[in-house]
């Protein structure tokens, strides 16, 4: 059956639809938000408090848009919210600084990238430096990084998810992605 | 940016504002230009290639217990 026609039985109380809509997404939620906040506990409360949203507002979704990005923007949300509990937590800043700018395309060593491994899902050690470089990256860079390049969102489906504007979208992105480049080409430059 | 000679920090930045967008511009057909006779810069696209693939690599299960309280919490264990 098409999404649609799930989201419509859903809206009139099928708990049957409902139930195959939250099967088909519950991966890409908790994945996302794993993603963002980098804790396994904390990614499934986000991923509950996500389909609470969506189950309350589902009668407002007005289907212009996928449900996938509507969700990616409930989840961004609650993500964002988890984050300013964790406020303690130090990022590193990117911001629009001239010789920030500057730093984020100099590199001291250089990396052979021909020779990282890409089997994330066995390689501990890359795991963790892919880790490391994402922790430091404030959560309103690595949402627009993660919805945009990992989970392949349009720079507009984005800025939509995020309440950001487009330039700002491009923004954030262009600096995530050069931030994180440099982390990786640091970790195995060594 | 000079789009007739743009300089290697103008086109790594440019890269990194528009990788998987519109590529046809006046401004990108000078990056692809540049892009093909300077290493430097093509090698920093392939690393930031590289960085979006090992992040889209990277992904975790959903635990069958989270999936089994999720269903719980919202009242649709009955549907499965």
């Amino acid at each position: 059956m098409e999404e649609k026609q799930l989201i419509e039985l859903a809206k009139s109380g099928d708990k049957k639809a409902l139930a195959t809509l939250v099967k088909n997404h519950e991966q890409t939620v908790y994945n996302f938000s794993f993603k963002i906040c980098r804790d396994r506990e904390k990614a499934e409360n986000i991923m509950q408090e996500t389909f609470l949203s969506m189950i309350k507002h589902l009668n407002q979704f007005d289907g212009n848009s996928r449900l996938s990005t509507w969700l990616y923007r409930i989840v961004s949300n609650h993500c964002l919210m988890q984050a300013r509990k964790d406020k303690n937590k130090f990022f590193v800043s990117i911001n629009d600084d001239e010789n920030e700018e500057s730093d984020l395309y100099n590199d001291k060593y250089v990396a052979d990238w021909s020779r990282i491994p890409n089997n994330v899902t066995e390689n501990n050690e890359l795991k963790n430096i892919l880790d490391n470089a994402i922790s430091k990256l404030s959560p309103e860079y690595r949402i627009v990084f993660l919805l945009r390049d990992v989970e392949g969102l349009s720079t507009e489906e984005t800025a939509l998810a995020t309440d950001l504007s487009i330039p700002a979208v491009k923004s954030r992105l262009h600096r995530a992605r050069a931030f994180l480049r440099k982390e990786i080409n640091k970790a195995f430059a060594k | 940016m000079n789009y007739v000679n743009p300089k290697c920090k103008d086109v790594m930045q440019h890269i990194c504002e528009s990788l998987g967008e519109d590529l046809n511009s006046d401004k990108c057909i000078a990056i692809k230009n540049h892009l093909d006779n300077c290493s430097d810069c093509k090698n920093y696209f392939e690393s930031i290639k590289i960085t979006i693939q090992l992040y889209k690599n990277y992904k975790v299960d959903l635990p069958d217990e989270a999936h089994n309280k999720l269903m719980n919490l919202l009242n649709l264990n009955d549907c499965e």
